[in-house]
């Protein structure tokens, strides 16, 4: 037979892959998937950011149980079926003993569940879907693998809900949410914290990822008379936001779930976006030592532009996520999946983060770490997140 | 991992041969290797295996459209999509068992389908590609809105599949899909090897000739799109059934983006290629994500294209290194660009564009075209039901003309046909006779052609009537008007191209066929039968031309003349009452022109009635029992042809015309 | 403030944004009949060109916005030159059926990600060469950059159909789009025409990219949506006609900003599209498409 390049190409492949398969047995393998191309990719890169900074801090450390860490990070592309692909990859192929990421939660809800059957555990340090710590929750499961390091669209809506009508007395409410699942699903958390004091918004209005043109939405809720917005969608979208409030000469407050922090919006919004308020786990001000510490450690190793973490909050909890994690498998004192698992849920020591200090964040029923005390709310300021509240500052 | 690999190459390798040889023994060890394959990987390669299973199904519907009806269809992603909802959706909130649910998707799918192909009967090209596109978003759309049905952008969390009673674990879902595609592998092939695939590719290859012969474009277009698209929605079932979990956002431009390119590269008309574009695109997202294995890669790709030319040049000597500048610099790109990258991720997309290119520089049909090298997609070995030695004695079938109402067999009256302001044809009205021979002459652009178009029901004429064996045929369409027995050629040729020359007749005869899909797709004897006899058939019109010999050739490889032999048994193969010819000897040489002469003679021994444009005076004035000529719209002169060459209005029309010779041809 | 006038208006610029990115569709395949699927990606690198000239993203600012804008043509320009080279040529060369649209789609692919990697993977803003602050305009609000792009396009049509006319070049072009056979045969240059079809769309899309940037998201993926919805504009006014584009922009921006308001943001896209389909199924050649008279 000629050998064509095609042939070769294919020969060389074999080999390749059957070589590449040979591994050595002795880093501890810790997988991060999250989108790192495409759009939600300056949450994904953040994160994915932070749980590097916290690698290499550990293994300079010595690593833990005497084993160096390895990252195994896979791009899910925020795709689902993508998404899918690599839990099954991380668990049956690279043999990851934890996951930790997921940004989006559609992708979380479509993957997490091979972790739960492999019982390994997985550790959510961006994705805010109530929903995704309950899908394996008892007694339906007897145990749940699913964590979280992050602020649920549960205690994000209480707290957006809070800021507009109760403290600034704002009742006339719209919501304006992107299409996507992240956006619908905080919707309904949303329509939950209103009815919750009785109220229900007075114009509920869509938009879709990559959207330029939000006039319809914003008269739609200008003609309901709404005295404030609430929002759920991601940056560059909200930035058209304010951006077409600014046009139709209409002003209102925005208060929104954490994104409105991310760079991409207060930098597309500019001016615009001048005095929005999120709930924020993580703000990028160094106000104690562990998170200067943090900052500059993240922005000598990765420089990003004007010195501004594009996604903070991502970052903050990506870091946290694997002190949280290595925390549990010292403990645990084995990389087995459930010993890991009980380790995470009943953590004898204090785990000290940028977020907050972890004081046993997780017990058997409970696997959310951040509650609405750890989270504050932020302010655009001067182009910067800054604390709304000052005695928020401690 | 190692026996895996080398399993898959070896499983690549077989399948390669089957090709070659048409034989089905080597999809059999294929599926024997897969059947085996679960005892030795783990559920992540079995979750791999049935994602590719499940896209090469699908990659077998979408070829129905793209391949052979040659159409672009972008709303492949969406009908995958309602296939996937409408098996969420019975299996989650009508608790419908889960092999109920795939026929179900199917029937909506087929239904959407039909509702896109709707339009596709006035809108080609780009228009349909936008039509299409246009279909899959509105869908995308409404998925996403009717929360009431789809639980909005939410999605849907499925049970696993169940079996008579027995949940399915991944490894035995993967029996169920394997057991799938190759059934619906099976019943494609038989269909597009089937009169139905030689409809779908003939509207490709020309749509006028393709309802010219019978063959309606209309309707096999329609059937293609509901082929297509019940198979999109059987891939979509079970791709729910896999995932567990849907969501709107996955149905995107994109997914219907991946499977176009899939296709396209694996390669088009074919089983394998389906299978292998499935699994380019749903492997190399994962290689592409590992530095480690991308680095080997790089030096495979290098070390080959060098280890080629040196081999290249060593055998056929170096003048043609010129060739080698860009593979070398792609390699050594490749190379460099390897280790220069610490992480895969931020680059993964340019190599996967990159890869695109390579395909479409150097496989341009795809890898199966490239494994073809220029053999035609479906040989005779192919098919078992060839009528072997069957030439009998050659001689023409016809309805019989005596059973339909005496008279003239053709009349013309007061046609009037005009584009704008122009009157291609003016108020002319002629008759013929059954069995009579009508010479139609006249300069370039005196209406010749038009009236031939009006005759087929390519145009409605603007007033006047065209009646056809005492009925009346203006206004009918093509399709109707060709099975009425009133067949034609073109001018400008319009053979199906990718086509064999046997395939380009039984286009022809798909009007004998009285067996459907069930019986197709069965092989039912009914089928066999009439499959046997149109082939047999075919080789006897092909016998009557003199194209025998040239029965397995691709029609574009003909020499010109014989091309213009093979329309005519094409047209023959309608069992016409009436052959329009226009301009046979058109472009032909004059041995040609001897042989076309012989075959006219023939066909007028069988008492055919014939209409002929031709400019060659000879073969006219050698063939017609009466001549007519066309000026301007109108006939100037009718009669016997000698007398019509004396006429004074014929003479002054054909000098008055400037230059337009006897020769003036096409 | 009149809400009707308000959405027109609103509507109208939309449709615009659509009709100028629209036009680059249009030249390519009068020309080779082949569209190229990048065209999103040509309007992304035209706007990130513009800004490393103009913004902070890349050091500057360099230029000002109007001395920017011609040198935005000239990398367009050449940008469409590679594309033709380097997808179209070789696929028209080896009459590849399939092969322009999977090479088109393939540069766009590599375009696009050469951004992310050169400039990020954020949307970033544009300076805005006109005042940020709105008009009115019979009761409702516009950005004059919005009118900055009206201007632009209805420009840029004129433009092109003076070419067309008036330039022994334009009139190879038309020659070439009517009939490539007989115009190779008249000795046109077929492919220097295609070539420079290829290189007049990424022109057109460059210019549309430092058009609209100021007043849209700015990032390595702000082409991909546009580029679509500019291919629906493209189909519903004719392949053919620089007119169409504009009417069909402004029937796609219309259509989804009145159908935003008064029915459902959820729906805002289907009624444009929905009438796409009417439209074609009235008109198998869009609005303004040129049906030749079929000859067999």
């Amino acid at each position: 037979m000629q050998l064509t390049p095609l042939n070769r190409v294919l020969l060389l492949l074999g080999m390749v892959t059957a070589v590449s398969t040979v591994q050595a047995a002795d880093p501890i393998r810790i997988g991060v998937s999250g989108p790192f191309t495409g759009g939600s990719s300056p949450m994904g890169l953040s994160m994915r950011d932070g749980v590097r900074l916290a690698a290499g801090e550990i293994n300079r450390a010595g690593g833990v149980l005497g084993r160096p860490i390895e990252l195994v990070e896979r791009d899910e592309e925020a795709r689902n079926e993508r998404g899918v692909q690599v839990a099954q990859e991380l668990i049956g192929r690279e043999k990851v003993v934890a996951d930790l990421g997921f940004i989006n939660t559609g992708v979380a809800l479509a993957a997490e569940r091979f972790f739960q059957q492999a019982k390994i555990p997985v550790l959510n340090n961006v994705a805010t879907g109530s929903v995704i710590t309950h899908q394996f929750s008892p007694p339906q499961y007897p145990d749940n693998y699913i964590f979280r390091v992050s602020a649920s669209d549960q205690i994000q809506a209480h707290m957006i809900v809070e800021e507009a009508v109760a403290k600034r007395k704002l009742t006339k409410v719209a919501i304006l949410a992107d299409s996507t699942n992240y956006g619908q699903l905080g919707r309904e958390d949303l329509e939950k914290a209103l009815a919750a004091r009785g109220l229900k918004a007075v114009a509920e209005e869509k938009f879709n990822i990559k959207d330029t043109d939000m006039t319809a939405q914003l008269l739609r809720a200008k003609e309901a008379g709404a005295q404030v917005i609430l929002t759920y969608g991601i940056g560059p979208e909200l930035a058209q936001v304010a951006n077409g409030m600014a046009k139709l000469g209409w002003k209102v407050p925005m208060v929104g779930s954490w994104t409105l922090s991310m760079a991409n919006f207060i930098d597309n919004a500019g001016v615009n976006g001048e005095g929005a308020r999120m709930p924020q786990t993580f703000i990028q001000e160094g106000n104690t030592p562990k998170r200067k510490a943090f900052i500059a450690g993240y922005q000598d190793a990765y420089h990003p532009a004007n010195g501004r973490i594009p996604s903070p909050v991502s970052a903050a909890q990506g870091y946290d996520s694997l002190y949280l994690l290595v925390a549990a498998i010292k403990q645990a004192g084995s990389t087995d999946g459930p010993k890991i698992r009980a380790a995470l849920e009943n953590l004898n020591q204090k785990v000290e983060g940028v977020v907050t200090t972890y004081d046993k964040p997780y017990t058997h029923d409970n696997h959310e770490a951040i509650n609405a005390a750890v989270t504050v709310m932020g302010e655009v300021k001067g182009g910067r997140v800054v604390y709304a509240y000052k005695e928020d500052m401690k | 991992m190692g026996c895996l690999v080398a399993r898959r190459f070896k499983s690549f390798e077989g399948v390669r041969r089957v090709k070659f040889r048409g034989s089905w023994l080597w999809w059999g060890m294929a599926l024997l290797g897969l059947a085996l394959l679960p005892r030795e990987i783990n559920e992540y390669y079995i979750h791999q295996g049935v994602l590719i299973a499940i896209y090469a199904i699908l990659l077998f519907g979408l070829d129905v459209v793209v391949g052979y009806t040659g159409e672009v269809s972008l709303a492949h992603g969406a009908l995958f999509g309602i296939g996937a909802y409408t098996a969420g959706i019975l299996s989650t909130k009508t608790a419908w068992p889960f092999l109920a649910t795939l026929p179900a998707s199917m029937a909506v799918t087929a239904f959407f389908g039909g509702v896109l192909a709707l339009p596709a009967l006035r809108v080609r090209g780009p228009y349909l590609a936008m039509v299409t596109l246009a279909f899959g978003t509105i869908a995308q759309i409404l998925i996403n809105e009717m929360d009431f049905l789809t639980n909005g952008p939410l999605g849907i969390s499925l049970q696993k599949p169940d079996l008579w009673g027995h949940a399915l674990e991944e490894s035995e879902y993967y029996y169920v899909v394997l057991a799938i595609f190759f059934l619906t592998g099976f019943l494609i092939h038989r269909l597009l090897i089937s009169r139905f695939g030689r409809a779908f590719e003939a509207l490709h290859g020309s749509p006028v000739a393709a309802d010219c012969m019978g063959v309606s474009v209309y309707r096999y277009k329609v059937l293609a799109f509901v082929v297509s698209a019940a198979i999109a929605g059987l891939a979509g079932s079970l791709f729910s059934f896999n995932e567990l979990f849907i969501a709107p956002n996955s149905f995107n431009f994109e997914l219907t983006i991946t499977f176009l390119l899939a296709l396209i590269m694996g390669g088009r008309k074919s089983r394998l290629g389906p299978v292998l574009g499935a699994a380019i695109v749903v492997l190399l997202p994962n290689i592409l994500d590992d530095i480690q294995l991308f680095r080997w890669l790089a030096h495979g790709v290098m070390l080959g294209v060098l280890g080629l030319f040196l081999w290249r040049g060593w055998k056929q000597g170096w003048n043609h290194w010129k060739s080698w500048i860009i593979p070398g610099i792609g390699a050594l790109a490749l190379e460099i660009s390897s280790h220069r990258l610490q992480d895969m991720t931020d680059w993964r997309l340019t190599i996967f564009g990159a890869l695109i290119l390579f395909v479409v520089y150097y496989l341009q049909n795809g890898i199966v075209g490239w494994l073809r090298q220029g053999k035609p997609a479906v040989t005779e070995a192919d098919f078992p039901l060839s009528g072997e030695g069957a030439v009998q004695p050659v001689e023409l079938e016809r309805r019989s003309v005596a059973q339909t109402t005496p008279g003239p067999l053709l009349q013309v009256s007061h046609v009037v046909m005009s584009f704008g302001g122009l009157r291609a044809l003016n108020d002319l009205s002629c008759e013929l006779a059954p069995g009579q021979i009508l010479g139609l002459i006249g300069p370039n652009g005196s209406g010749k052609s038009t009236l031939m178009n009006v005759l087929t029901g390519l145009y409605v004429p603007t007033s006047g009537e065209v009646r056809f064996k005492g009925q009346r045929i203006s206004g009918k369409s093509p399709t109707r008007i060709a099975l009425r027995g009133l067949a034609r050629t073109f001018q400008n040729l319009q053979l199906f191209g990718d086509m064999t020359v046997l395939e380009n007749v039984l286009i022809g005869l798909n009007h004998r066929y009285r067996s459907g899909m069930t019986e197709t797709l069965l092989h039912l004897p009914r089928f066999v039968r009439e499959e046997k006899a149109a082939r047999a058939r075919a080789r006897v019109l092909l016998d009557f031309v003199g194209l025998a010999g040239e029965a397995s050739r691709e029609a574009r490889h003909l020499p010109y003349g014989q091309q213009r032999l093979l329309e005519i048994a094409r047209a023959l193969a309608l069992d016409p009452d009436l052959l329009l010819l226009d301009e046979p000897a058109a472009g032909l040489t004059s041995a040609e022109i001897e042989r076309l002469i012989a075959v006219l003679h023939k066909i007028k021994g069988q008492g055919l009635a014939l209409i002929l444009i031709e400019h060659h005076m000879d073969v006219v004035m050698s063939v017609s029992d009466q001549v007519m000529v066309l000026d301007s719209g109108r006939c100037i002169a009718s009669g016997l042809p000698h007398e019509v060459r004396h006429d004074a209005a014929v003479i002054k029309a054909y000098l008055g015309g400037g230059e337009e010779a006897q020769h003036a041809g096409n | 403030m009149n809400i009707l006038t308000q959405l027109v208006l609103s509507g109208m610029a939309l449709g615009m944004i659509y009709a100028v990115i629209a036009f680059g569709y249009q030249s390519t395949f009068a020309t080779s009949g082949t569209l190229n699927f990048g065209q999103g990606e040509a309007l992304m690198l035209g706007a990130m060109t513009g800004l490393s000239l103009t913004g902070e993203i890349m050091g500057g600012p360099y230029l000002n916005y109007w001395l920017m804008v011609p040198v935005v043509l000239v990398i367009g320009s050449l940008q469409g030159l590679v594309v033709e080279f380097l997808a179209v040529r070789p696929a028209l060369r080896i009459h590849s059926e399939f092969g322009w649209i999977m090479s088109t789609i393939a540069l766009g692919i590599i375009f696009r990600n050469v951004a992310e990697n050169v400039w990020g993977r954020d949307d970033v803003p544009f300076p805005s060469p006109l005042p940020t602050t709105p008009v009115h305009i019979l009761g409702a609000n516009i950005l004059p950059m919005e009118l900055g792009v009206m201007v632009g396009a209805l420009l840029l049509m004129g433009l092109m159909e003076l070419f067309n006319r008036r330039t022994l070049y334009g009139k190879a072009v038309v020659a070439t789009s009517s009939d490539r056979g007989a115009a190779g045969l008249m000795g046109i240059d077929t492919r220097a025409v295609i070539a420079f079809s290829y290189a007049l769309s990424s022109l057109t899309a460059a210019f549309a990219g430092v058009l609209i940037a100021p007043i849209t998201l700015t990032g390595a993926s702000m082409g991909s949506v546009l580029g679509l919805k500019a291919f629906a504009v493209a189909i519903i006014g004719g392949l053919t006609s620089g007119m169409g584009a504009v009417v069909g922009g402004l029937i796609l921006g219309i259509a989804e900003t009145t159908t935003g308001f008064y029915f459902s943001t959820g729906y805002k896209d289907v009624p444009g599209l929905i009438l796409l389909l009417l439209i074609l199924a009235w008109k198998p050649n869009g609005l303004f498409g040129r049906a030749a008279v079929q000859k067999f």
